[in-house]
């Protein structure tokens, strides 16, 4: 039997071609996952929404571009996904962006799910992440999960803007250098 | 911006969201031709994807499709798709009356398994589709349930109007006994199902959904009496 990967990658496939029902299947499938991950940044429904219609258009548009040699088609869309929403966030971030408004702290998206269900993938990505100082890893959780500026992270923890911006440089360099151990 | 060093932390902060509004959009501009930052936010992007996965998923507007169809100017050419379908499906009622099939053999029963994880949080909404088709391409109806309202949602994708029928929506399941009408369905665009409050969860989520052509106003015995064009189970959407 086909995983759900698989039929989900053949559906971005079909819709390369220009198949609106299979469009309409891959919206289906994955509206929910994607608004979640723009919703999380946007932080209102109206901006969410407007970002997750030029997300589907830019699929639409691109789905012939997607190589699933190179990733499954969910991730693929959750990075567009993701990258719009935060282009659409840091134009906006002139007003000032209030991380502790953040309904959802990064502490409950840190384990949203039951260990068996992780993959393998999130799996090593957690272990790596828990060797973070307990900050330094709800920084990266806030910037990842919520769109978190530098900015933002600086009045939270109450670090200049410059000091915040090499504490995730050097959290990121560490858990890339845990990731590829 | 040329030393790799630099180019691997704007790759870095690129990809985790926290370059700032000009630093981010001189990247996106500069991914175009530079290779290596190209290569480098992708490398990146991929360390840090399996965050999405522990994301928990969000219930968009209803009508969020809709607007993207009509914003990709999608709905015209649909319409098109669906005549051509329409021929097809006319083509085997055809054939089903002149009794050639056996009408269990005719229920195409083709279900996209989109993925059963779905966060264990009990705030988060529970969705389940059944996409019901007549081969391996073509969706007819997809049905939507969310477990945690009972709401149900049938969205036809390609089926025809009937003259003087009804395509009428059954629920199946072994514990129940006889299927249960749950309605009658609009041959294009949404219909909105009735509450399901009366089963339970598992019965919803387990249970078969089918679809048979009847009489205009519905089944007279309360059971199907014409053909069953489609039938499908629920899976999962949360990914």
């Amino acid at each position: 039997m086909p995983t759900s990967s698989d039929i989900l990658n053949e559906t971005l496939g079909r819709v390369a071609s220009g198949d609106r029902q299979a469009f309409e299947v891959l919206y289906r499938a994955s509206s929910t996952k994607l608004y979640g991950v723009v919703f999380r940044i946007m932080r209102s429904k109206a901006a969410a929404e407007d970002v997750l219609q030029e997300v589907y258009a830019t699929i639409w548009r691109r789905a012939g571009s997607f190589d699933a040699a190179k990733g499954q088609a969910i991730s693929w869309m959750s990075m567009i996904a993701r990258n719009r929403a935060l282009d659409e966030i840091r134009k906006r971030s002139s007003d000032n962006v209030d991380i502790d408004s953040i309904a959802e702290p990064a502490g409950d998206t840190e384990h949203p799910m039951e260990k068996a269900e992780r993959s393998e993938g999130l799996r090593k990505l957690m272990t790596c992440l828990s060797g973070l100082e307990p900050e330094k890893r709800e920084m990266i959780m806030l910037a990842y999960y919520h769109g978190a500026s530098r900015e933002a992270l600086a009045v939270k923890y109450a670090a200049p803007t410059p000091t915040i911006k090499s504490w995730l440089r050097r959290s990121l360099i560490q858990l890339r250098s845990c990731l590829e151990s | 911006m040329s030393d790799p060093d630099d180019i691997d932390m704007i790759a870095a902060e690129y990809a985790l969201g926290t370059l700032d509004r000009a630093e981010r959009e001189a990247a996106a501009l500069r991914r175009t031709q530079d290779h290596a930052l190209e290569r480098a936010i992708q490398r990146w992007e991929t360390l840090l994807a399996p965050l999405n996965e522990a994301a928990p998923p969000m219930t968009p507007s209803a009508d969020l499709l809709d607007r993207i169809l009509a914003r990709l100017q999608l709905t015209d050419s649909a319409s098109r798709t669906r005549a051509a379908e329409v021929v097809v499906l006319q083509t085997r009622l055809r054939r089903w009356r002149t009794g050639a099939f056996a009408l269990g053999a005719l229920a195409a029963c083709l279900v996209v398994a989109i993925g059963a994880r779905e966060s264990m949080r009990l705030t988060e909404p529970r969705n389940f589709v059944a996409v019901m088709q007549k081969d391996s391409v073509s969706p007819a109806f997809i049905v939507s349930v969310d477990l945690d309202t009972r709401a149900l949602t049938i969205r036809a994708v390609a089926a025809d109007a009937q003259p003087g029928k009804s395509y009428e929506l059954w629920l199946v399941n072994e514990t129940l006994g006889a299927p249960r009408s749950l309605g009658l369905l609009r041959a294009e665009g949404l219909t909105i199902g009735p509450r399901l409050a009366n089963y339970a969860p598992a019965i919803i989520e387990n249970a078969t959904y089918a679809v048979s052509l009847e009489p205009e106003r519905g089944s007279p015995t309360g059971a199907p009496t014409g053909p069953v064009l489609f039938s499908g189970k629920l899976v999962a959407t949360g990914l």
